[in-house]
């Protein structure tokens, strides 16, 4: 069998998602055999030309010349598979969709006017086709592994797609929002992680993004009746993920 | 059913059964206290049984206080018949399968669960026993000791559905905890037996009329305020109803009350892959509040969050008896509690029992 020829690519991110194939540490000779990482800036230095099978995408589109890039990915790519909240979502980045954006320029770089960005981070599926999306802040190093082993073998690669709730619950966990009141966004979010949050008795931060059918106003509504504060509300809804469908309409509400 | 009728003991009877059932190598579960939450576990000794707290439970809200009676938490029996998260076959590299057997060594002694819980298992023999091995092989291996309820909660309406607060049947032992006395009554041979190890005497006229009274007042708190006489043509009269599209408002659709319900069993299949070449088949709790749980190649049978919560109540009230001959819903109050938005399965029946009005 050839090996699989994949591309891990960065945009606008902290690196933490590719940084996760090489916390794979045990598993990651092995996968050398059957995978040629065939660019990756973090792992190695020599880069093969495109084609790849799979290009792995790291961060949101923020600038106009990562649009120029990230549409390049997209021609060299057999398949797109956007990585962690940043490529899904925005991110963190995307909390600035939320600022005015000169002031922000003017406070970081001596000469703001060179600064050419777009006026919103976004995902790189507003720009192109993206074919599967691996979730997480950062995603974890067991589904990027599961994603390419299911590939590899010819199976149409699954990923989580249930509430985090039911991870949390076959994890044998409490209820924190029942036992304590603890804010969580559990219900809303996407399992994946198995629960990392509500397993240290809190409550869920949202870093894996919206469920499929997320009922973010529900969710609103129950931290309104916990009588958290409307700004405390936003805060939980504005984080990793604000930018995100169903978290964005909360956030706007409180703007 | 009871093959002894009833007898009185003492409260120090309670720790003889735990070790006698020990003695003929059961392992046993029970409720015991984690992190102010009464958790179904394993237990190693008589001295890690809950004691000395109540569990108050409210729409979305559980808390332990001091007190001698407690009912249960977010787990039932469904957790050891019908785990969580359960392996079901191995496969080599080289394509070998090996299923799992789980027919040895797992010989459990459900201790001290209430009469919602025993109802459950009752539910869950019905319905998967044709199945599933994992369960036969483990159900068939159990015992339970089950005790009465003689303080119901404010989410507990077993005797609604005829689950509770007193077992009548399919237990191997039942006690029910009278001051410092014990009632108890055997319903199997193995029950028996173990009774005949304790002190025990025929119960006396007084304790006789001080456990029916209780019994009857524990009967009367343990009901919702609706009944269950048409109930399930009435259900299927209000199809549709108004109220669900009402009571879902509140609703996360984050499925924790198919996972805390006893008798909720739908599942969710994955396959495991490992670097070596090797993989799992392993099943896990899914159900119908999911959005994914109803979706199938080239469509959705229930997209909208509303029709999926209608799913659950019908098939609870209405579908499962023409299923299995039985509710779907032994009253337990978990799916109230451990809603994280409080969502009351007993308000949602009135309103649509009612056209949508409470
Ligand atoms: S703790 Fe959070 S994730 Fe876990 S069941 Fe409760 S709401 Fe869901
Ligand atoms: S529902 Fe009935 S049997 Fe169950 S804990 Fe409450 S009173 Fe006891
Ligand atoms: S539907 Fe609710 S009350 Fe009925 S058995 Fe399930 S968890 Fe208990
Ligand atoms: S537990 Fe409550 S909020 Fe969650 S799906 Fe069930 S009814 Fe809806």
């Amino acid at each position: 069998m050839s090996k699989l020829k994949v591309a891990v690519f960065k945009f606008s991110s902290c690196d933490g998602c590719q940084l996760q194939f090489l916390n794979l540490e045990e598993e990651l000779l092995q996968l050398t055999e059957v995978v040629d990482f065939a660019l990756f800036y973090e792992a190695r230095s020599s880069v093969e030309p495109g084609p790849y099978d799979i290009s792995f995408v790291e961060g949101s589109i923020s600038t106009p010349h990562e649009v120029e890039l990230i549409n390049n990915v997209r021609r060299e790519s057999k398949i797109v598979v956007a990585i962690g909240a940043c490529a899904t979502s925005g991110g963190i980045q995307a909390l600035r969709n939320w600022a005015n954006l000169d002031e922000f320029k003017s406070y970081v770089y001596p000469r703001p006017e060179w600064i050419e960005v777009l006026k919103n981070a976004e995902p790189p599926s507003k720009f192109i086709k993206v074919d599967y999306e691996i979730r997480g802040c950062p995603v974890s190093k067991e589904q990027l592994l599961s994603f390419i082993l299911q590939y590899m073998r010819g199976k149409i690669p699954t990923l989580p797609v249930s509430p985090l709730c039911i991870e949390c619950k076959v994890a044998g966990n409490v209820c924190v929002l029942v036992v304590s009141g603890t804010p969580c966004l559990g219900p809303i979010t996407m399992g994946g992680c198995g629960a990392i949050c509500p397993s240290y008795g809190r409550g869920c931060y949202g870093c894996y993004g919206p469920a499929v059918d997320p009922q973010a106003p529900a969710m609103n509504r129950l931290f309104k009746e916990l009588d958290l504060k409307p700004k405390d509300i936003q805060l939980l809804f504005k984080q990793f993920v604000n930018w995100a469908k169903g978290f964005k309409e909360v956030v706007e509400e409180y703007e | 059913m009871s093959i002894t009728g009833l007898y009185v003991s003492r409260l120090d009877a309670l720790p003889k059964i735990f070790t006698e059932l020990q003695r003929l190598n059961y392992t046993v579960v029970g409720y015991k206290v984690v992190n102010n939450v009464l958790r179904l576990d394993r237990l190693n000794t008589f001295e890690e049984v809950a004691t000395g707290v109540e569990d108050v439970q409210n729409p979305g809200r559980y808390y332990l206080i001091p007190g001698n009676f407690h009912r249960h938490g977010p787990d039932s029996p469904k957790n050891f018949l019908y785990p969580p998260r359960l392996p079901l076959f191995e496969v080599s590299p080289e394509w070998g399968v090996v299923v799992k057997d789980y027919s040895k060594d797992l010989r459990l002694a459900f201790f001290g669960i209430k009469s919602c819980d025993l109802t459950s298992i009752k539910v869950l023999d019905r319905v998967v026993s044709d199945v599933d091995e994992t369960y036969v092989s483990i159900r068939g291996n159990s015992v339970i000791v089950v005790e009465n309820c003689t303080q119901p909660g404010n989410t507990c309406f077993c005797n609604t559905m005829g689950a509770g607060p007193r077992a009548r049947d399919s237990f191997d032992i039942a006690y029910t905890r009278l001051g410092s006395k014990l009632v108890v009554e055997a319903g199997s041979d193995l029950g028996l037996k173990i009774i005949n190890r304790l002190a025990v005497e025929p119960i006396d006229d007084s304790t006789y009329s001080e456990f029916e009274s209780v019994m009857t007042k524990a009967a009367l708190k343990a009901r919702a305020n609706f009944e269950t006489e048409n109930l399930p043509e009435l259900l299927e009269l209000r199809l549709e109803s108004n109220a669900y599209k009402e009571v879902v408002k509140r609703c996360l659709g984050c499925a924790n009350c198919n996972l805390v319900c006893p008798t909720c069993f739908c599942f969710d299949v994955l396959d495991v892959l490992r670097i070596d070449g090797s993989a799992e088949r392993v099943r896990v709790w899914d159900g119908c509040l999911n959005y994914t749980y109803a979706q199938v190649a080239g469509g959705h049978f229930r997209p909208d969050l509303w029709a999926r919560y209608r799913h659950f109540i019908l098939h609870k009230f209405t579908y499962w008896i023409k299923q299995f001959g039985t509710f779907g819903c032994v009253g337990c109050g978990r799916c109230i509690t451990w809603c994280p938005a409080g969502i009351d399965i007993r308000d949602s029946l009135l309103r649509v029992l009612k056209g949508g009005v409470i």
